[in-house]
């Protein structure tokens, strides 16, 4: 067999390869029971969000302020504390009620159709950009990688906090109001508007908090992915497709996407929670979700203040939150193991 | 809790040798030195010139004398540095008389030395009314003054010889002020920071850095003793002020806490002697048999209200906004949402501000009414609000204007049947916007500097004269708050700013009043205290309890 | 190495000048000006302002002052807000309280977060490992904003064990140092039982051990040293971001720090702070992360620089 001809066979196979790369993958992944259930969990908060206006109880904006502050029964038994005091006690509401009587429960439940997207949006943006953007400076490596890795080294040095801040005000105040039809500002005000309605919320301004999470997102993940691709570029079937005539593109595509892709999704499963809470202290320094949408995480900064007085208003919240990161990081530690059984441990 | 122990154990020894001692002597409750208080933020500035907010001027109130004062109760003009002022009968020229007692005194934290430095004088006053008015001074607040004589000019640079303003000192104790027009209202202004007598010689020496504990002088009932910047700032008793001996507080302790339920974390902790009440802590407070005997509500001279833009539609129509006026259930509002006593608004001015009819009962302001809120509506072309276009409501990120938007939101969603937008910007961008692109809808609160309604209406609804981000224009209204500002005549002016409120509030419903602040405290039993309605407490009347 | 550290801190140049820029025109793009007020001034009054910091000239040169003014005298400029002072004033009051906050809740994260994932790594798949790991996730999993009030509630309001909030005695740096400390101990948690299990079976491992040296010195010398390499890369970020100050734990404990600086001052259109912070990160980002790749040549002889 010549040379070519061996590199043909090799390209060949990889197909029935990879497919069996993924069964055993999933099979790994299934017998893990921790990422089983974190699965599990992922899949509920989804299914919960797709059909929030069935099952909530209420709409997240319906109340009567008369309501306001309820405190459920079961829940008042074991506060301390003296709540029956000064709160109106009753079973109304399963998780009680927030200052203008809206259905706590509701509200969680809505709130997945924020928090849920912030966090997918944000991998999804990291991923899209960064692997792009990582596999480029990676393949090519040379002059166009060193200057795409300054680039990055140079946006890394942003604090990313102060970054998100800055371009959520800067969305935020030239792209919302009711600006001109034809101006940019306005394309983007309908997309905002596309976005909400999407998601089925009402006046949320969605679109700028996925831009400030996305925009910054992705220079972590460009740098995994360039490292990767200088791990797998020099193994001899990318030499073997090369050599038969393949385009770079095809070569990228074909060959080094699918050996890297794993490593880069479960990086950034992991990530996701980091995500959700960005959400979270975007909501504490009011460049949150606007209102009356509820998202985790004004509910949670807006409960945390009458954490001595209303309880409620922040345990359930913050619990929702937790049981998510909780799922997402068994899910990404379980598909790490699974992927990669050699790499099982690494980050 | 052993450190709480033993700090109990000396508390008791000390109490009872204080109790001892005191039996012996002269009857009275006996004092404790200090008091423990939240600034809420660092003051931005201590220069009296250059302050703008509550926080500056609150500490400058207990440094900086002002010819004037205002009473805590009636809200008058009452003499401070000045014995007596006398105007001229056409209005425009007002002499102040001051007291020769008042001293510039300099304090060492480093040594808690104070010196004597020299007297206050006319000289200090005009030197300090030129000062701000100076562009190189660059006072956000000099504006305030432009009814002397010459101080826009001088101000925005159109002459440059300050001896052409209208403040000048006659002698060392007689200062006198020469106006553009007639203004019943000057007495409280001549008392306003920006106005106060200065000190010539630290501005002199230590540039921008003169507010610094070390450099500055002062001449009120307390001295600066440290600012530790965002962290906490003492003020010490002045021994040479003139009415010294009856001060009793030795030491105010401010800490800098700017989250609200940390702060009141701190007062149930016994770290602060008084605090603000977080709304949420509210019902919680009155429920407590201990808080609930230290709470306290009372009037604080600010006004909540809706502006709107009245050349937008649909709120270009007077029925529409006069609507949206009615469908909103203030008292409600105050119940469920702000819980801490606040009046349902029918005027813009709030009692205790000379001149609104806020607590007239022959004024008939707009109060929740949802089925003339609902006819109004359909007068307009909207039943039941068909065909009403989409609107938006802005507020200030912040999380209690976002709850009263809520609120609103809900009720007119409710009586009225229409779905209003809430967007919301940060402070900054916020207020470009509402002065050059004002949204359909949008939140502000106003607060006296000085309490007339000439601060009020003109100040801000005059079409030319005043801010008038509402884009409105009224002859009627404008006439009625220009011949009121020139009038001196008390019963004649409340008439015009009756009817100026009127047509504001009610007629043409240019803004929607909501409610009249108030202030929601608790204070430690052992604390005795005066509220000041303008803000401006004056500790020197303080009084604390040993505990 | 030392040419290679001359190099590294020389990238320092470029990467403020970026910084410094897009920072620049992105903060003038936003709308709204340090002089927005409630009450609005009249527009001459604005110009006196605007004049007075020097806002009136073309931003090009308004730009190239500010760097002039640092380059020539090291000083970053008033600040708008507070009149008083200047930027140089505000780093000097409030970075050391950050700093001090900050390497406090590091060292706490080493302490906590170290031992429990060594722990979780030589006990792999027992109830350890399961639980270390828990309370590792847990403590990623809740948000400061929640448990900063939480324990206020706990060790101040209900034991009155220590104070509400402030900062500058050791009983009142405890419940901050833990609410920041919590976090990063459950990522170092994490990183350190992740980078153990792939070290201990490594060849040289696996030597160590045949060579027949007694398990603790192979764990200590060899395993422990390598593992720590990666935790070593997420302590530089780590250090940057905490040491310049973290703006939720500070406000809720109303710490002095230069965490609010880095919120306030865009809300505030505080300019030169905002700049002055940005460049303050960007510093301290490049000579943490330049520690750190130093330190790997000490933990690692195969790593050299040139």
């Amino acid at each position: 067999m010549t040379v070519q001809e061996r590199a043909a066979l090799r390209l060949q196979e990889r197909p029935r390869r990879e497919a069996s790369l993924w069964r055993d993958a999933w099979r790994r992944l299934v017998r893990n029971r921790a990422a089983v259930l974190g699965l599990v969990v992922v899949a509920l908060l989804i299914a919960v969000a797709i059909t929030a206006p069935y099952i909530a109880p209420a709409h997240y904006a319906a109340g009567d302020a008369a309501d306001e502050h309820t405190v459920p029964s079961w829940l008042a038994a074991v506060l301390p504390g003296n709540v029956a005091a000064y709160a109106k006690i009753n079973n109304k509401f399963l998780l009680g009620s927030d200052f203008l009587g809206r259905d706590l429960l509701s509200r969680i439940i809505y709130g997945t159709r924020v928090s849920l997207p912030v966090g997918f949006m944000g991998a999804f943006t990291a991923l899209i950009i960064g692997l792009v953007y990582g596999c480029i400076s990676g393949y090519y490596g040379g002059r166009v990688d060193d200057i795409m890795m300054r680039i990055v080294d140079i946006l890394y040095a942003f604090p990313t906090m102060l970054l998100i801040i800055l371009l959520m005000a800067f969305f935020k105040t030239s792209f919302g109001g009711t600006p001109v039809p034809g101006t940019p500002a306005y394309t983007f005000n309908q997309i905002n508007k596309a976005v909400d309605s999407i998601l089925g919320l009402r006046g949320g301004g969605m679109l700028f908090i996925f831009m400030g999470i996305g925009l910054t997102a992705w220079m972590g993940m460009a740098r995994l992915a360039r490292g990767q691709i200088l791990s797998v570029k020099e193994k001899e079937f990318i030499e073997a497709s090369r050599m038969i005539g393949a385009s770079d593109m095809r070569i990228i595509l074909r060959h080094i996407f699918p050996n890297i892709i794993g490593p880069c999704v479960v990086a950034e499963t992991l990530a996701i929670p980091g995500y959700i809470n960005y959400e979270v202290f975007l909501s504490f320094i009011g460049l949150g979700v606007d209102p009356p949408t509820p998202s985790w995480g004004n509910l949670i900064s807006e409960g945390a203040q009458a954490l001595r007085s209303y309880p409620h208003l922040v345990i359930f919240p913050a619990l929702a939150l937790s049981i998510t990161m909780f799922a997402f990081n068994f899910l990404g530690d379980g598909l790490r193991d699974a992927l990669d059984p050699r790499m099982r441990g690494t980050s | 809790m052993l450190r709480d122990k033993r700090l109990f154990l000396v508390v008791a020894v000390l109490v009872t040798v204080a109790m001892v001692v005191s039996a012996c002597g002269p009857k009275g409750p006996k004092l404790a030195q200090e008091i423990n208080l939240n600034l809420g933020t660092e003051p931005p500035t201590l220069d009296p010139a250059l302050a703008t907010d509550t926080t500056s001027v609150e500490v400058d109130e207990s440094l900086f004398l002002g010819l004037t004062d205002f009473d805590d109760e009636t809200m008058e003009v009452i003499p401070e540095l000045a014995t007596e002022w006398k105007v001229s009968d056409d209005g425009l020229v007002w002499t102040f008389t001051m007291r020769k007692d008042a001293v510039w005194v300099h304090y060492d934290p480093a040594t808690k030395k104070f010196t004597k430095k020299r007297p206050v004088t006319a000289h200090d006053v005009e030197y300090g009314v030129k000062r701000t008015l100076n562009p190189e001074t660059a006072s956000e607040y000099a504006y305030v003054l432009y009814i002397i004589k010459n101080a826009e000019a001088y101000n925005t640079g159109e002459i440059t010889d300050p001896a052409e303003v209208g403040v000048k000192a006659l002698d060392d104790w007689t200062v006198q002020f020469t106006l553009e027009q007639p203004a019943g209202y000057f007495g409280g202004i001549a008392g306003m920071w920006v106005a106060r007598p200065m000190p010539k010689e630290p501005i002199e020496q230590f540039g921008e850095k003169w507010t610094e504990p070390g450099n500055i002088w002062s001449n009120g009932p307390f001295a600066l003793d440290t600012w530790e910047h965002e962290n906490r700032l003492v003020l010490v008793k002045n021994p040479h002020w003139y009415n010294a001996k009856n001060v009793s507080l030795q030491r105010i302790n401010y800490v800098m806490v700017v989250e609200a339920s940390t702060a009141f974390a701190m007062y149930e902790n016994g770290e602060l002697d008084v605090c603000g009440v977080p709304t949420t802590e509210i019902d919680r407070v009155k429920a407590d048999p201990v808080l609930s005997k230290e709470y306290y509500e009372g009037p604080y001279l600010c006004t909540y209200y809706l502006g709107f833009d009245t050349t937008e539609p649909p709120v270009d129509n007077k029925l529409v906004r006069q609507a949206l006026s009615y469908a909103v259930d203030r008292q409600k509002l105050v119940d469920t949402v702000l819980k801490g006593g606040q009046k349902p608004a029918k005027t813009f001015a709030c009692p205790g501000i000379f001149g609104t009819p806020a607590e007239d009962p022959n004024f008939v302001g707009i109060s929740y009414d949802p089925e003339k809120a609902k006819q109004l509506l359909a007068d307009a072309g909207y039943p039941n609000g068909e065909g009403f276009p989409e609107m938006t409501y802005l507020f200030n990120t912040s999380q209690g204007h976002q709850r009263i938007a809520e609120f609103i939101q809900q009720g007119w969603k409710e009586v009225l049947g229409i779905d209003v937008v809430l967007a919301n910007q940060e402070w900054k961008v916020y207020l470009q916007t509402i002065q050059t692109d004002p949204p359909a809808v949008w939140r502000m609160g106003w607060c006296a500097d000085y309490p007339d309604e000439n601060n009020w209406v003109l100040e801000n609804f005059h079409s030319t004269k005043g801010s008038n981000r509402i884009k409105w224009s009224n002859p009627e209204f404008d006439r009625a708050c220009e011949e009121a500002a020139a009038t001196s005549d008390p019963a004649k002016r409340k008439e015009l700013y009756a009817k100026a409120e009127k047509i504001l509030c009610v007629d043409e419903a240019a803004i929607i009043p909501i409610y009249y602040y108030t202030r929601v405290v608790c204070n430690k039993p052992y604390v005795q205290r005066t509220y000041a309605a303008l803000g401006n407490e004056h500790y020197d009347k303080w009084k604390v309890l040993a505990h | 190495m030392t040419q290679y550290i001359i190099r590294r801190l020389l990238w320092l140049i470029p990467v403020l000048f970026f910084i410094s820029v897009v920072t620049f025109a992105l903060l003038r793009a936003v709308p709204g000006g340090p002089f927005d007020r409630e009450k609005p001034m009249p527009p001459e009054v604005r110009a006196n302002l605007e004049h007075y910091y020097g806002l009136d000239k073309p931003l090009p040169q308004q730009y190239l002052s500010w760097v002039a003014r640092i380059v020539l005298h090291f000083d970053f400029g008033p600040s708008y807000s507070s009149r008083s002072r200047t930027v140089n004033d505000i780093f000097a009051a409030h970075l050391p309280v950050s700093a001090q906050l900050g390497v406090l809740a590091i060292l706490l994260a080493l302490l906590i977060g170290l031992p429990l994932g060594i722990l979780a790594a030589l006990k792999q798949n027992t109830i350890w490992d399961y639980l270390g790991m828990g309370i590792a996730v847990f403590g990623v999993s809740v948000p400061n904003i929640v448990l900063a009030p939480l324990l206020i509630l706990i060790f101040a309001l209900t034991l009155g064990w220590l104070p509400v909030a402030g900062w500058g005695t050791p009983e009142k740096m405890i419940l901050p140092v833990v609410a920041l400390g919590m976090r990063e101990s459950a990522i170092i948690a994490r990183l350190t039982r992740a980078s153990m299990l792939q070290v201990i079976r490594e060849d040289y491992i696996r030597t160590a051990r045949a060579k027949g040296l007694a398990e603790r010195v192979v764990m200590v010398r060899h395993a422990l040293k390598n593992a720590f390499i990666p935790v070593a890369t997420v302590l530089g970020p780590m250090f940057a971001a905490l040491t310049t100050g973290t703006f939720v734990v500070e406000r809720i404990f109303a710490i002095p720090g230069l965490g609010k600086y880095f919120v306030t001052s865009i809300t505030n259109r505080d300019y030169p702070v905002v700049m002055g912070t940005i460049l303050l990160y960007a510093v301290f980002l490049v000579l943490a992360n330049l520690a750190v790749d130093i330190t790997y040549a000490f933990l690692d002889p195969r790593i050299r620089y040139k």
